[in-house]
């Protein structure tokens, strides 16, 4: 395709990666936590695909679609956590479940 | 007939009763077994030493019975054992008299609940003496030696539940120990220097080793001897050893161990004459122990105590006969003095069963009247040992002074003759304390008080002489034979009794008859002068000890100084206790209360709060805060992408 400019794809990535950074640092619910983890998934599968785009490799492709795996089982797990944690308290904030610590 | 496997037999023996009673008692066997056993392996132990004996006769004087056992696959260092004359000589007595006591403490030691651990233990110091006497090398004997120090200790603190009888025996083994440590730097200079620790290797090469190291391995050799016999100085293990059970006082502390160190200068006797100051040394340790010992011993005034200080005494006098060159005398001496010491001992105990446990003679006397056996041969073993001819110590004792004077030594000479007298002078007064006069309850009756309790006590019979029990009576008797006649077994021509000469011989060092038979007693007029002087401070001594002691004694006057001086042993126990054992307590002391709590504990438990210290501040890292983690997890992305950005 004529004019691929590869350097948007890099910076929406890292822009969305960065998102997700700070929602896991800002944020206390932790299925909000959880969905900005998702985010920085995705977009690393963003930047892997833009690669593949680039170099004319399935690599990318292929690292893509395990993320998609990867990240489904994730949550899967992650919300079932998630959902024990909803039953033990009422008002989950991840600040409060701090029994774990030295 | 090859028959060095006898050898072994004579430690093994004892060995293998010690371990055997020991396991015996755990299982509760029948006590007199058990004591059967020990006295049996003793006995057996003393036919094969004869049997030894005869071999060597017939093989000397080129051959020795040799038993090589063990060695460490160093060059020269080795066990074996050894049969050659002073080897067997030694042996036989140790086990002849070993023996008769075993016997005695059949009975003795009967009414004790501990009676099997005692046999085990005088069984195990047979062994141990063994192997000291018929050790072929330095390696053997300072086996021996150290196990005869342990069996002291053992034997000494028996009656361990005695404060007063564990402190003698840990004195004993502390004092043996500064010794000890003199004979292994002996033995290793001599390593060092002649390669080798084997008599066979190292005594014909003495002549040629350099004055220095002669003179070092002399006084090395010596230490540990003055040790062992408790010779001046450190003799103060000696009279406190007497907490032990009288057998143990007679066989360990009269007859055998304390004569180690005789045997070792003897042995090494070589080297002390290549030394220019190893004779000399001997003689000197050996007449000052001879003076100090009956000085002593005249303000003694516990029975055993006043035998202890004559033991000193009397191995004094063997170390002064092989001071001057005398070996055989030396070796004449240490065996009848075992034959009379060991009666005089075990008389000893009879009479302090009699008085009921009471040691102090002060408090006895009147023996005489109802006990005529103890009278008798309690003083057979006194006139021996004071030196009445035709008493076995009179030859022995003879041989050793005269041996002093032909030697060159008038001064040995005139202060032996002096020690002869006060010897004297002691046993008598002791004899007389003991046997003569009244006996306690009687002077208390004529003293008007207790008339009552001096009835009860006469009923109760207390004073009353029971029957003496044969195994107490047999060794007796036995050995008050030998006091009498042992005398003849090395009698010189003196006598005129056939195969006197020869016996001169029997305790002869091989390779020094030549010489010794220059310096044995002849009928020179220097010998009868020497006799002569001999009974004269014998019978002077004696006879002031009676008139002051005897039946018609004046009742006890208030001591002078130098008596308390006396029984006090001189001071020496306060002066080592004031410059050694004080100042090593005080360290001890310091060492426990203050370094080992504050420096090393510190230390340690320092270690441990520090590590405390440092976890409670990194513990903080774990918060419990999910967005900490995570801020901790980015913060350590950035800082790797700032430097790849960097790096690039």
């Amino acid at each position: 395709m004529p004019g691929f400019a590869i350097e948007g794809y890099v910076i929406v990535s890292v822009v969305l990666f960065a998102l997700g950074i700070a929602g896991v640092l800002v944020r206390r619910s932790p299925l909000v936590m959880l969905m900005a983890i998702e985010l920085m998934w995705g977009a690393a599968a963003l930047l892997f695909l833009a690669f593949a785009r680039q170099f004319a490799l399935m690599d990318g492709h292929v690292f893509s679609f395990l993320i998609l795996v990867v990240g489904a089982a994730e949550a899967a797990i992650g919300l079932g956590l998630i959902v024990l944690l909803f039953r033990a308290r009422e008002a989950v904030d991840v600040d409060e479940v701090r029994e774990l610590r030295g | 007939m090859e028959y060095n496997w006898l050898l072994i037999l004579i430690p093994g023996l004892p060995l293998l009763g010690a371990a055997l009673i020991a396991a015996g008692a755990q299982g509760r066997w029948n006590r007199s077994f058990l004591a059967a056993l020990g006295c049996t392996a003793v006995f057996l132990a003393f036919v094969a030493t004869v049997l030894v004996r005869l071999q060597y006769n017939a093989a000397a004087p080129f051959g020795s019975v040799h038993m090589p056992l063990w060695s460490w696959g160093v060059d020269g260092v080795g066990l074996g054992l050894l049969g050659d004359s002073i080897s067997t000589w030694f042996a036989l007595v140790v086990t002849g008299v070993g023996f008769l006591i075993h016997l005695y403490s059949a009975a003795y030691m009967a009414d004790d609940p501990s009676y099997p651990r005692f046999f085990a233990k005088l069984n195990f110091f047979i062994f141990a003496m063994s192997v000291l006497v018929l050790a072929d090398g330095f390696v053997g004997m300072l086996i021996g030696w150290a196990n005869v120090g342990v069996a002291s200790y053992l034997l000494i603190g028996f009656w361990h539940a005695r404060p007063a009888a564990a402190a003698a025996a840990k004195k004993a083994y502390w004092v043996n120990t500064v010794g000890e440590i003199g004979l292994i730097l002996g033995a290793i200079v001599m390593l060092q220097h002649f390669g080798s620790l084997y008599f066979a290797d190292v005594l014909p090469q003495a002549w040629f080793a350099p004055q220095n190291v002669l003179n070092a391995v002399a006084l090395l050799l010596l230490a540990g001897a003055v040790a062992k016999s408790a010779q001046l100085p450190l003799h103060v293990w000696l009279p406190d050893a007497m907490q032990g059970p009288t057998p143990v006082s007679a066989l360990i502390h009269a007859a055998t161990m304390v004569t180690a160190g005789v045997y070792l200068v003897v042995r090494a006797y070589p080297i002390f004459e290549a030394a220019p100051w190893g004779l000399p040394a001997v003689a000197l340790v050996g007449i000052g122990s001879v003076l100090f010992g009956a000085l002593a011993a005249l303000g003694q005034n516990d029975i055993k105590r006043v035998l202890a200080f004559s033991t000193m005494s009397q191995v004094g006098y063997m170390m002064l006969g092989a001071g001057v060159g005398a070996y055989s005398a030396a070796l004449f001496h240490f065996a009848t003095h075992a034959f009379f010491k060991a009666l005089l001992f075990l008389g000893a105990g009879v009479v302090i069963h009699r008085f009921g446990g009471e040691q102090d003679i002060r408090k006895m006397g009147g023996l005489g009247k109802s006990h005529p056996f103890a009278y008798w041969t309690f003083l057979i073993g006194t006139l021996a040992l004071v030196g009445l001819p035709p008493l076995a110590g009179f030859y022995s004792k003879d041989a050793i002074v005269v041996g002093a004077l032909m030697a060159g030594r008038p001064w040995l000479w005139a202060l032996a003759v002096v020690g002869a007298g006060l010897t004297a002078f002691y046993m008598m007064r002791l004899f007389a304390l003991v046997f003569t006069g009244d006996s306690p309850e009687v002077a208390a009756f004529q003293r008007g008080e207790g008339a009552r309790k001096a009835a009860a006590a006469a009923e109760a019979g207390v004073g009353r002489s029971r029957p003496v029990p044969p195994l107490k009576m047999v060794p007796l008797v036995v050995l008050t034979l030998l006091s009498i006649v042992g005398g003849f077994f090395a009698m010189p021509d003196l006598s005129g009794v056939p195969g006197a000469a020869e016996g001169a011989r029997l305790a002869a060092p091989p390779a020094h008859e030549a010489a010794v038979a220059g310096r044995v007693l002849t009928k020179s007029s220097a010998a009868t002068l020497t006799i002569a002087l001999l009974l004269a401070v014998s019978v002077i001594g004696g006879g002031l000890a009676l008139q002051r002691f005897g039946p018609k004694r004046a009742p006890q006057t208030a001591e002078s100084g130098f008596v308390k001086a006396a029984g006090a042993g001189f001071y020496f126990d306060d002066f080592y206790r004031a410059v050694f054992v004080r100042p090593l307590r005080a360290t001890a002391g310091f060492v426990g209360d203050v370094t080992e709590p504050h420096v090393i504990d510190g230390a340690v438990n320092g270690v441990a709060r520090l590590a405390a210290t440092l976890s409670g501040a990194v513990r903080r890292v774990q918060s419990g805060y999910v967005r900490r983690y995570a801020l901790a997890l980015m913060a350590g992305v950035a800082v790797v992408l700032i430097y790849f950005v960097l790096m690039v």
